[in-house]
């Protein structure tokens, strides 16, 4: 399955080119808006509903169904006090690929990853309704122990945050805060996630010193490394390049490619060439809704929307 | 650029800018903040140098002049002072033989000065100073009749010099003998004494605790405890039933519900009604005939001791020193009452002759002089001696409170800044905190005595005042209620929290009320055990009921719990912004790799705000060093030659009252019999002071520097 996954990838990256696929109206499958078909071009359709906060049925490529889900979420929705953030999204992510969520700011993109390990529950005044599940297991229940969920997941965050501490400490918290105290089960790990994260031939002779005192690139890959040290059983990445120079960027998106092959990554982006470099499956989501949904290779070069088509190709959002 | 500007007007009209205005021109401002600023700082360093060159000046010995006036008379003495009419202030010391220690001297009426070159001024072990001319040293013979060993001044030093140590060391050993061997000997006496009216109040005790259906109360009460443990914590496996958030805080609840049955224990153990209380009446014999005994030989060992010390003295007290002063040609008395016996030679802490010291000698004195400022106790009203005591009194003091109060603020601001839902209560918390810092610290040192020490101090010592402890049934019942009172909290507490991902419902708020209230009268139920106990009848009762209480007393630990609370505030509010300060990307990344609240506080959020802390530990400990009004009320005392800390147990004595360096300043300034001699006194005292508060600040200061390279530098 992975390795069918891997193949795929390489052949969407090197097929996909970010270009605007002149797709015309004709060729794209009417959208589904009710009563949507009226005067108006049909150009934004979907959008313009959105907008006007109708319930809008996304648009998910067959072969979605096919894979196998390692999270679900069903009709999910979540609002911060009172304003409503996400409008009910279901979706699975598919698991042992890079599944990238796309959409202008605001779309609850970041909000629906936060949802994934809870740490929207942070957050004053959050309600949520519908459910995910993380490996069949329900995340929103009230019998679930938050902290055993949020070991299951690896998180790493915008800004690069590693701790006030030695590389090694960052590196094995996760496994410390576990009570783990064996030297060499922790030498291991960091050995391990480290070079997994890249970043071990850089750091290997000073695991003692600050890790503040890394580059930024280098601090958002210890990140990684700290996110994957525990084998989480997925990896969230929440815009992990957006505060990062273009090499740093570079090579976090190879890191990216290189630990999917062990790990199912769910990577928000609003980077749209990004998302077609590094992810197998893309979502396109707009103001806390999912519009459309399916491999990276159709959704940036034959999108059923031409929404999407126009997003992807920075004509729009 | 000026042509946009101009079109740009409003309606195309030309805006004309004026001139630029006097206040825009800057200079003006920079003149006045910085001549603000050098003034502060002119304030700062004139006070500093005026400190440190009077403090210094005090143990720099003066030459010694004998005035001749015009009327004949002969004043010996050292110069300290004039004044704009020309008189000139001399020190003449010599009090025992009614002397004034300071006398103004008219300009006009001297006749001659000078500078005699055997002059000498005696530091006395007490009546102060004394200037004269050396005479003789002289030894008392068998008959009573002094034999002069040396004859005329220098002879006279010379002897002195070969003589002086041996007699000092002597009296050293003397006193010290006085004080420690027999000291220890009264203490032994002493709790003899006491083991037998304790023994006596043990009887009474006894016959009076006929009020005593403990089993019955304690049996309930602990199946109850039991039970209820049991309950929660199978319902906890069960899950249903007993509400959703009991089982998500899983381990929280099975934490809870063991401290609580912990808890029932402890109390149950210490309440225990199976333990008797009191002794029987053949016990109580016993023991009198056991510490009758001990008096006795104790008594026997105070005997010998006491002729050994009396011997040694006596020796002593045959070397004599003859100094005399010129105005009426006396020696100095060996006491005021006994003119005329002279000195004995150990009766001299020091002598010097000033006039024929060079400066290396002076430098000498000067040092001793400083030596024994530092390291020995206080003589002659405090004007003269050392410090010792006080210094240790004062440093141990900054200590305690520092202990008591960084612990206790940094747990509130804790809780403040990281589980309280911010809100209405918190900002209310805050500026009632930020007032406490403006009380007037006297108002602590009033609620320091009335609550510490005639209030906690007292019930230490006695226990639940006469009458006031409750029936032992109606107390087993509070204490069930108690126990019973926080589970339900407890419970509340936990069902009171939302599900996740939803809103709080009025039902979830109701029970988060209710399990505040319950708590609330859970507080209240365990003061009201604790101090109503009909189990407990104090630790030191037998002292206490002599009228000489232990803890409820003014004292050291009193006066640290007082100026801890006074220095509250500033720890709470500064750890405050420290925690406030630690970026939330860290708490995030810590939640986001599973760790709990506390293990993020713990690992996280405290070692980020640690030198923050730590600036606030600092800051209330410079606040606690220098406050003076509290103390005065809760423990700080004129003369206590007993040090807090001792080599025999319990080590630290922090139920003794204590000298102040702040409180031995205004004591040496106001309350003294010879406050003009004390005088260069009170700016040495300050200047030692100051010193004192620095070095805490700057060890305060060092530590933080290592620990803050520790939390941010390369090598951890």
């Amino acid at each position: 399955m992975i390795e069918a996954m891997s193949e795929k990838r390489s052949s969407t990256k090197s097929a996909v080119e970010v270009k605007a696929p002149e797709a015309p109206a004709s060729t794209a499958p009417s959208p589904v808006v009710p009563g949507g078909m009226g005067g108006e071009p049909a150009h934004y359709d979907v959008i313009d509903a959105i907008r006007r906060g109708e319930s809008v049925e996304p648009t998910v490529h067959e072969s979605m169904s096919e894979a196998d889900a390692v999270i679900q979420s069903d009709d999910f929705k979540l609002w911060y006090g009172d304003s409503q953030a996400i409008h009910g999204i279901s979706m699975g992510v598919p698991r042992g690929a890079v599944t990238a969520l796309i959409g202008p700011s605001g779309c609850g993109k970041s909000t629906f990853l936060r949802s994934i390990n809870r740490m929207n529950d942070l957050v004053e005044g959050v309600r949520v309704e519908g459910g995910i599940t993380l490996n069949g297991s329900p995340v929103y229940e009230p019998t679930v122990d938050v902290i055993e969920l949020r070991k299951r997941l690896g998180m790493v965050f915008q800004k690069p945050n590693p701790f006030p501490m030695s590389i090694f400490e960052n590196v094995v918290y996760p496994l410390r805060i576990d009570g783990e105290r064996r030297k060499s089960v922790l030498q291991e790990a960091c050995e391990r996630s480290l070079k997994s994260a890249a970043l071990w031939d850089e750091v290997k002779d000073r695991l003692k010193e600050s890790a503040l005192g890394l580059s930024g690139g280098q601090q958002q890959r210890l990140c990684i490394a700290r996110a994957v040290v525990a084998d989480p059983e997925v990896l969230l990445l929440d815009e992990p390049c957006s505060a990062l120079d273009p090499v740093a960027t570079i090579r976090i998106e190879e890191l990216i490619s290189e630990i999917s092959e062990r790990y199912t990554v769910l990577i928000v982006t609003h980077n749209m060439q990004q998302a077609a470099r590094v992810s197998d499956y893309t979502a396109f989501m707009y103001l806390g809704r999912l519009v459309e949904y399916g491999p990276t290779g159709d959704i940036f070069q034959n999108p059923k929307l031409i929404e999407t088509a126009h997003y992807v190709s920075g004509r729009f959002g | 650029m000026s042509g946009d500007r101009q079109e740009s007007g409003v309606g195309g009209a030309k805006v004309a800018r004026r001139r630029t205005l006097p206040s825009a021109v800057g200079e003006p401002m920079v003149w006045l903040t910085g001549s603000a600023l050098v003034l502060c700082l002119l304030m700062i360093v004139t006070l500093a140098t005026l400190v440190v060159v009077n403090g210094l000046r005090t143990f720099w010995p003066g030459d010694i002049d004998r005035v001749t006036l015009e009327s004949g008379e002969v004043v010996m003495g050292i110069r300290t002072a004039e004044d704009k009419q020309g008189r000139y202030l001399y020190r003449v010391g010599n009090r025992d033989i009614g002397q004034e220690s300071f006398r103004w001297i008219d300009g006009d009426k001297i006749a001659q000065v000078e500078q005699p070159e055997h002059a000498v001024m005696l530091e006395r072990e007490a009546w102060g100073v004394w200037f004269g001319m050396p005479e003789s040293v002289s030894m008392e013979a068998d008959d009573g009749s002094l034999v002069a060993l040396s004859e005329g001044a220098a002879e006279t030093l010379d002897q002195f010099a070969l003589l002086h140590p041996d007699a000092r060391a002597q009296r050293a050993k003397a006193e010290s003998m006085r004080k420690r061997e027999l000291g220890k000997i009264n203490h032994g006496i002493e709790h003899a004494r006491l083991r037998i009216a304790g023994a006596e109040m043990g009887v009474d005790l006894r016959e009076n605790a006929s009020d005593r259906l403990g089993w019955v109360s304690w049996s309930a009460v602990s199946v109850v405890v039991v039970l209820a443990g049991f309950v929660w914590w199978v319902g906890r496996e069960v899950g249903v039933g007993i509400g959703s958030s009991g089982v998500r805080q899983g381990k929280l609840t099975r934490f809870g519900c063991a401290l609580i049955v912990v808890f029932g224990l402890v109390g149950i153990w210490v309440g225990a009604p199976w333990r008797t209380q009191g002794v029987t009446a053949a016990e109580r014999d016993v023991i009198v005939a056991q510490m009758e005994h001990v008096q006795e030989q104790l008594q026997a060992e105070y005997e010998r001791v006491l002729a050994e010390i009396r011997m040694s003295e006596e020796q002593d007290s045959k070397l004599r020193l003859v100094v005399v002063e010129p105005t009426t040609d006396r020696f100095a008395p060996i006491a005021q009452t006994r003119g005329d016996e002279p000195m004995m030679l150990s009766q001299v802490v020091r002598l010097i002759p000033a006039n024929q010291l060079s400066v290396v000698g002076k430098t000498k004195v000067f040092f001793s002089r400083w030596w024994e400022f530092l390291s020995s106790g206080p003589r002659e009203a405090n004007t003269e001696g050392g410090v010792y005591p006080v210094i240790v009194g004062t440093v141990l003091m900054t200590l305690l409170l520092t202990v008591f109060v960084t612990p206790l603020g940094v747990i509130a601001a804790l809780y403040l800044r990281e589980y309280a839902k911010q809100g209405f209560g918190t900002s209310v918390i805050r500026i009632a905190v930020n007032n406490l810092a403006g009380v007037p610290s006297i108002v602590y040192g009033v609620f320091g005595l009335g609550f510490f020490c005639y209030t906690v101090g007292r019930y230490v010592d006695t226990g639940p005042v006469a009458g006031t402890s409750l029936q032992s049934g109606v107390w087993w019942l509070m204490f069930g209620a108690a126990i019973v009172t926080a589970i339900v909290s407890f419970a509340f507490g936990l069902w009171g929290k939302p599900d996740p991902g939803s809103t709080s419902t009025i039902g979830n708020r109701v029970l988060a009320r209710m399990s505040w209230l319950g708590w609330g009268v859970t507080v209240v139920l365990a003061v009201m055990v604790l101090w109503r106990t009909p189990y407990f009848a104090g630790f030191f009762g037998a002292r206490a009921a002599e009228g000489s209480p232990t803890f409820g007393a003014r004292g050291l630990l009193w006066a640290s719990l007082t100026l801890a609370l006074l220095t509250l505030p500033v720890v709470i509010v500064a750890t405050e912004e420290a925690i406030a300060a630690v970026p939330n990307s860290m708490r995030e990344g810590s939640f986001g790799c599973g760790a709990s609240k506390w293990q993020t506080i713990r690992r996280i959020v405290l070692p980020g705000a640690l030198p923050g802390i730590l600036t606030g530990a600092i800051l209330a400990m410079a606040r606690g060093a220098g406050e003076v009004a509290p103390l005065m009320l809760v423990g700080a005392v004129k003369l206590n030659q007993d040090l807090p800390v001792s080599t025999t147990a319990p080590f630290l004595h922090a139920d003794r009252s204590f000298m102040h360096l702040g409180f031995h300043i205004y004591d040496l300034g106001f309350q003294s019999p010879d406050s003009q001699a004390a005088r260069p006194m009170v700016w040495t005292t300050t200047l030692l002071f100051l010193c004192i508060v620095f070095a805490l600040n700057l060890a305060a200061i060092l530590i933080r520097a290592k620990l803050r390279g520790r939390m941010t530098g390369a090598a951890i």
